[in-house]
């Protein structure tokens, strides 16, 4: 057992202080009676052998003193409220979880249910016993431990105090499986099999303090959890929130299109018994700009829509103008995205199926596609482009440039050059010369394949891309349907003549696999990216273009055209940005000519977001509500633009839940009045203390034994 | 010389039933004294009394109105008929009157007084010479004799106070072996609350051969204290000071200590052929004479 000490030194120094000051008390404020005696020679000797004691003379067998000195020892005993860290017995375990999503900066508590749920953890914090340890837990739409179990009641405190209210959704699972799993250590294994638990499970109480809106939850991860929920808020709170803000531009064979209109659309609620009335206005950049009377029902949902006549570019939000609990859910943000198109270099030597897939409406507002023959590499113009950035991708049909651009590729049966494809790959046994892709290089730039074999043989082999010769005919098994290019594909129709086998470096994908091996593969190569595509549409011979698969004419090719040339060369076709709820992360589909970009908040800070190892941009901190602007280095106008909108149906439904669903069974809110033990031993102390002085008092002025 | 005697006081002292009772006792000498007067007493002196004492032979020129005529019938040689002398007794009576004495219900010095003038009062009864004084006038002693003094006596003692300061038990004894250099009886009333010590005053008594009484006497409230609390306790004489916080303990210390002073003070007059007797200060006079004293052989 270790003894828990709860005391600083300078308290157990005053503690220890007592005892001593007791007993100068004694010697120092006895006041005697004075008695007058025929002779004090007896009495002299009589007290003569206590002298011998001389500093505990004058202590004597005082009995009232021992008694007193005990008391006192005991009183300080019962302060510094003794307790063990035994295994026998330990104190309640506690498990604060507080809500803070957004439904929680409702005001229909005064200042807010946050502010009203921390009042009520700090209670029970006090309230608990010495013993008890607890921890403190945040939770929205993700967990966060403030404070681990302790019994240190400032620490638990200052965590409460800490937390800050967030605009995210409520998940609470997370949560109750954190505090199961710190509550209930897990086990753990050894080598003969055995499991042996790490820790006695003890039994936890887990005081939630939520307005209830958080959806049913899972009994089975409350594990040994006794679950208190202690709800905040008003019941009957009424509230009228936004659902969901969108622009879209009209089909383009409709009127509008033609007069370069957007539409806007909002989806309304009203939550509670009344209906509202009330004014929905529209601001472009903060400009006011349209508004409409909006009549909302009871419970029920209405629609509103505005027709926007020449906005090109900017951030929309709209406004519920109605006063009521939960103003976060009034506002509503959507953006039109910038006007972007990508550039794009189409090298081939004649593919139809390719340049039809290019010529598609989508890939049209897309892209800006330049197309050229096979000559165009060996072409000052190319040369100057292509190291400069100027295009976002370049498609080789059938060919290779002497060294790759600074921009993403797409190879589509040609070989990248050398200072990525270093090593031939291994020639197998019987295999004729011809099979060598030198000799299927086409005859602009293919030099530079055979040119430095040698160049980077000191690579791993894993960071490199290897080929295979071709190979035929090649029947492909499996696409990557996890990968934006490959997701849509259907191959299984299609037939290859001949196929080069595609193995990109370690940090690249397969996208396609075929009997051969992989056909199809992208890597990343710094900002950029490559993908290969090991097969022909159509490939040049002596005697003209031949055939070399029937993909071109299938469904699936411009899908995958499409595919390759947004993901790849970061296009953008929809005119409303992209939305996403508070706290959960955003992929931005970005241009690969830039390594960086920033991101302004609505607040106006800016961050900088990198190209993620995959070589996506992902940004995470969408914790306001707002629209965000993404800028790059050396462009005055955004490239992006994207809204966090909190549309949720259950954070703007302020109705407070008087139970917990939990599958089959639910949990009753607790009472508003917590039982907790109340310390009165204070009390009894102090009582304690001035019965002792009372009775020093009476002692030094007593009469009789 | 006080012509006029008190009565009044002297009754204080002794009642005149109590006087009755006295002249009836006497002191005993558990030695026997060379008188200066004729008395009662027997005397080592051979001298005219009806008492026979010896013979011896007849030396020229003694009175031979001694001469045994029937001895010399038989023998034909002179013996001469000794007998033995009476002569008086020296009672002398020291009383201790420090301040120590004047505690208890009654105080000790009052019955002090009482003893000394009830044995005095038996001395003039029996023509003994009775001598009497305080520790602070030991060395002018009231001296005086026969039944009619009495009165004289008495006054003296009523009169007499404690007084302080008073000069040691040890001084007081010195100055009195100095001025009386007879032998006799000496009576010593005293508590023997003296922080000198009393050996040295006895042991002077002692070598001068006479019989030693020695009343030690105490107060209720010396022999069974009253006192509670935290307490700082005065010495009445010297102004001594002790800090004392009365617990049972404590009480049951004192009074082995108590025990322990008288059983060597016993002792001690003991080893010296001194007659100890304790006495209370609140026992009556009567019973005390009557039986204690003559218990104890003082008196008879």
């Amino acid at each position: 057992m270790t003894w828990i000490n709860m005391l600083s030194p300078l308290q157990w120094a005053l503690l220890l202080a007592i005892p001593p000051a007791i007993l100068s008390l004694y010697f120092l404020k006895l006041k005697r009676q004075q008695a007058v005696v025929p002779s004090t020679m007896l009495w002299k000797r009589a007290i003569e052998d206590l002298h011998v004691n001389s500093i505990w003379q004058k202590l004597r067998k005082n009995l009232l003193l021992y008694l007193q000195l005990l008391f006192v020892g005991l009183l300080i005993l019962a302060c510094l409220r003794p307790g063990w860290s035994g295994m026998n017995r330990v104190g309640e375990r506690r498990i604060y979880i507080i809500d803070h999503s957004a439904s929680m900066q409702a005001t229909d508590n005064n200042p807010s249910r946050l502010d009203v749920a921390k009042d009520k953890a700090l209670k029970l914090i006090k309230d608990a016993a010495s013993n008890d340890s607890a921890m403190v837990i945040a939770t929205s739409d993700r967990a966060s431990v403030e404070q681990g179990f302790t019994n240190n009641r400032s620490l638990l405190e200052n965590a409460v105090k800490r937390i800050e209210p967030t605009s995210q959704l409520t998940d609470v699972s997370e949560a109750f499986r954190v505090a199961a799993g710190l509550a209930n250590p897990g086990r753990v294994s050894f080598e003969d099999n055995v499991d042996i638990q790490t820790a006695e499970a003890v039994p936890a109480t887990v005081y939630f303090l939520s307005d209830g809106a958080v959806g049913e939850l899972n009994e089975a991860e409350f594990g040994q959890l006794k679950i208190e929920y202690v709800p905040i808020g008003d019941a009957e709170t009424q509230n009228a929130g936004i659902l969901s803000f969108a622009i879209q531009r009209p089909e383009s064979d409709s009127a509008l299109a033609k007069t370069g209109a957007i539409s806007a659309f909002a989806r309304l609620i009203q939550h509670g018994s009344d209906p509202v009335e009330c004014t929905a206005s529209l601001y472009l950049d903060d400009t006011f700009i349209d508004a409409k009377k909006v009549k909302l029902l009871a419970g029920e949902e209405t629609g509103i829509q505005f027709d926007l006549e020449g906005i090109e570019s900017g951030g929309l939000k709209l406004q519920l103008d109605h006063s009521d609990a939960l103003p976060l859910d009034n506002v509503a943000y959507a953006a039109i995205r910038p006007d972007r198109q990508v550039s794009i270099l189409v090298i081939t030597p004649g593919n139809n199926a390719l340049e039809t897939a290019l010529g598609t409406q989508r890939v049209m507002q897309l892209a800006n596609i330049q197309i050229e023959p096979l000559s165009h590499l060996a072409t000052q113009e190319y040369q100057t482009n292509s190291s400069q950035a100027k295009y976002d991708l370049i498609i080789y049909d059938s060919c290779s440039p002497d060294k790759m651009p600074s921009a993403s590729t797409l190879f589509i049966g040609g070989l990248p050059p050398a200072d990525i494809q270093p090593k031939e790959p291994e020639q197998p046994a019987g295999e004729p010369t011809t099979g060598d892709p030198v000799a299927s290089q086409p005859q602009t730039g293919a030099t530079a394949t055979t040119s430095q074999p040698n160049a980077q043989s000191a690579k791993p082999e894993q960071d490199q891309w290897a080929f295979g010769n071709p190979t035929g005919p090649v029947i492909v098994l499996d696409v990557n349907r996890s990968h934006p290019i490959s997701q849509y594909l259907e191959m299984s129709a299609v037939g290859i003549v001949e196929s080069r086998s595609v193995k990109p470096p370690a940090s690249g994908s397969v996208l396609m696999i075929a009997d051969i091996g992989p056909i199809f593969a992208v890597a990343p190569r710094g900002p950029f990216q490559d993908a290969v595509l090991g097969f022909d549409i159509v490939r040049p011979t002596q005697d003209g273009l031949e055939i070399n698969s029937d993909w071109g004419i299938k469904r699936s090719f411009p899908v995958f055209v499409f595919a390759a040339v947004e993901q790849l060369a970061g296009g953008v076709t929809e005119a409303s940005a992209p939305t996403v709820q508070p706290g959960m992360p955003i992929q931005l589909m970005l241009s690969n000519r830039f390594k960086s970009y920033q991101i302004i908040d609505p607040s106006g800070k800016t961050q900088t977001i990198d190209r993620g190892p995959d070589g996506r941009f992902l940004y995470t901190r969408t914790d306001q509500l707002g629209v965000y602007e993404v800028r790059a280095e050396g462009l005055e106008e955004p490239v992006e633009r994207f809204c966090v909108n909190l549309f949720s149906n259950r954070e703007s439904n302020l109705k407070v839940g008087l139970e917990l669903k939990t599958g089959s069974e639910s949990i009753a809110a607790t009472s508003n009045t917590i039982r907790a033990r109340q310390e009165t031993w204070r009390w009894l102390l102090l009582l304690a203390l001035g019965l002792l002085m009372l009775e020093w008092i009476v002692f030094n002025r007593r009469i009789f034994i | 010389m006080a012509s006029n005697p008190p009565v009044s006081t002297s009754q204080a002292l002794l009642s005149p039933e109590m006087m009755a009772k006295l002249e009836r006792m006497e002191l005993v000498s558990r030695k026997i004294f060379r008188g200066r007067m004729k008395g009662e007493r027997r005397s080592k002196r051979k001298g005219q009394s009806v008492e026979f004492a010896d013979f011896r032979n007849y030396v020229a020129g003694d009175d031979l109105r001694f001469i045994d005529w029937n001895l010399f019938a038989r023998l034909d040689r002179l013996y001469l008929k000794i007998f033995l002398e009476e002569e008086d007794l020296h009672v002398y009576t020291l009383v201790d009157d420090s301040l120590s004495m004047d505690f208890g219900t009654p105080t000790k010095f009052l019955t002090a007084k009482r003893i000394a003038a009830a044995l005095g009062y038996i001395g003039l009864c029996r023509g003994d010479r009775v001598s009497v004084s305080t520790f602070s006038k030991a060395a002018s002693p009231m001296v005086v004799r026969g039944r009619s003094s009495s009165y004289r006596l008495l006054g003296q003692l009523q009169d007499a106070t404690c007084q302080n300061p008073t000069p040691s038990m040890e001084e007081s004894v010195r100055r009195f072996c100095l001025k009386n250099t007879g032998k006799g009886i000496v009576i010593l009333i005293t508590d023997l609350m003296n922080k000198t010590g009393y050996e040295t005053a006895l042991k002077m008594l002692v070598a001068r051969e006479m019989d030693i009484y020695l009343i030690h006497i105490l107060s209720p409230e010396e022999l069974q204290p009253k006192l509670t609390g935290d307490l700082k306790l005065t010495d009445c004489e010297d102004d001594d000071m002790r800090e004392v916080s009365i617990s049972a303990s404590l009480l049951q210390r004192y009074r082995l200590t108590l025990d322990a002073f008288i059983e060597s003070a016993r002792s001690f007059c003991n080893r010296r052929s001194i007659a100890y007797v304790s006495v209370r200060s609140d026992q009556e006079i009567d019973p005390l004479l009557n039986e204690y004293l003559r218990s104890r052989g003082l008196v008879r």
